[in-house]
């Protein structure tokens, strides 16, 4: 009697530690695939984003050396204009400022490297900031991109929604006597659009990370008035 | 009589815990996928959001920046699905831990950006002033949130439940 109750007892002791390993066993497999199931979300997320970037890009004429930026005007001081067609600051920054930096420009004083950055994609549902910043590119190989970059600073669309449509940028080329073929095929075509990608990766590993960032010589200027600006560049020549 | 007062309160924290614990884990849930969701659409920002905390060099920040959004959103859909719930939320508590160091960090370097946390990130416009302290708040609650199920990780509608089976039920197996 008592010998067939030790048997079941240990039976039964025998099928808990078998139940329990399974569940042990059950646990641990469950654990791999979640761990596995992280590891290759991440690795879909790089491959997507390497998988975006284009690897050549060709810099519109009147590019600085290193492709990253616009250049007008010459001096002995340097301006570094990062902005964002669509970033509002910016607009005011022009708004403000522009003819300032554009006059000490044309007096010889500075040379402007303008950076035109795509930084604000998320709020354009049309990435209009990379499609605008491309389009100053054929702006620049038309010789117009100054104008250009005025224009779509004074007309700039409020972020959130569509923005400028490419027809819209090119109608704004041809006002300023860009040729509606050679310029309409270069925003239409994106010929740009890999450069832009280079001016905003490159201002990134700068360590810019707001619109509109102003550096002359190199060093930030935090008063981006006109007298502000004026005065960093009698500091800095 | 002394007798009768805890015995009418014990039975409650197990009756209420799984729906606690359900509770945390959907609402976890959300909060990765939401967080995830905002970044996906433009990974070179999510890049540049961690890239303006000035830690990693810029190339790290960016595999980071591209990583990111697709592990909080298969976290999202794991705690949705109550799958691995325990380790989930180990490494969502981890994470958060991370993100709470990286503004706290952010804050006492004096940097002026956004944490980046749900989309957008980056440097502040003029005249913004950042959040820190609100951002490291709700962190410390979605902290709290993994915390609860890296404890009790054991939630109703789960497939932990469906593939573990009700643990009463097994050990009455005989």
């Amino acid at each position: 009697m008592s010998s067939r109750k030790g048997r079941k007892d240990a039976a039964r002791v025998v099928r808990e530690q078998l139940a329990r390993e399974r569940r042990r066993k059950r646990t641990l497999w469950v654990s791999v695939a979640a761990v596995l199931v992280l590891v290759i979300a991440g690795g879909i997320g790089w491959s997507l984003y390497s998988s975006q970037r284009s690897d050549e890009f060709t810099a519109p004429p009147g590019a600085n050396d290193a492709g990253t930026g616009i250049v007008y005007g010459s001096g002995p001081v340097t301006i570094d204009l990062y902005e964002d067609y669509l970033c509002p600051a910016c607009a005011q920054f022009q708004q403000a400022s522009g003819d300032t930096i554009d006059q000490l420009a044309d007096e010889g004083k500075a040379r402007v490297v303008f950076h035109p950055v795509a930084y604000l994609n998320r709020f354009s549902t049309t990435e209009y900031p990379t499609r605008a910043s491309a389009a100053s590119g054929c702006a620049a190989a038309g010789g117009k991109f100054r104008e250009f970059t005025e224009v779509l600073f004074e007309r700039q669309p409020p972020e959130g929604g569509a923005q400028l449509s490419n027809d819209q940028l090119i109608d704004i080329g041809v006002e300023l006597g860009l040729n509606r073929d050679s310029f309409g095929s270069c925003v239409r075509d994106g010929t740009y659009l890999p450069w832009t990608e280079h001016v905003t990766e490159e201002a990134s590993r700068a360590n810019i990370t707001g619109t509109p960032t102003i550096l002359v010589n190199g060093q930030p200027v935090a008063d981006r008035s006109p007298e502000g600006i004026r005065a960093a560049v009698e500091a800095a020549s | 009589m002394s007798v009768t007062l805890p015995s009418t309160r014990t039975p409650r924290w197990p009756a209420v815990r799984p729906w606690i614990g359900i509770a945390a884990r959907l609402g976890l849930a959300a909060v990765w996928l939401l967080a995830g969701a905002s970044k996906v659409g433009d990974l070179a920002a999510s890049g540049r959001a961690v890239n303006a905390y000035q830690i990693f060099p810029y190339d790290v920040a960016t595999v980071i920046g591209a990583a990111l959004p697709f592990v909080e959103l298969a976290l999202g859909v794991l705690l949705l699905l109550g799958l691995a719930t325990r380790l989930t939320a180990g490494v969502s508590a981890a994470l958060l831990v991370v993100f709470i160091a990286g503004i706290v960090s952010a804050w006492s370097r004096g940097l002026a950006i956004d944490c980046g946390c749900f989309g957008s990130g980056g440097q502040l416009a003029e005249g913004q002033a950042p959040s820190y302290l609100p951002e490291i708040l709700r962190d410390l609650g979605f902290l709290a949130l993994a915390g609860f199920l890296l404890i009790w990780p054991r939630t109703p509608f789960s497939v932990d439940g469906w593939l573990t089976g009700d643990p009463a039920v097994e050990d009455e197996d005989e």
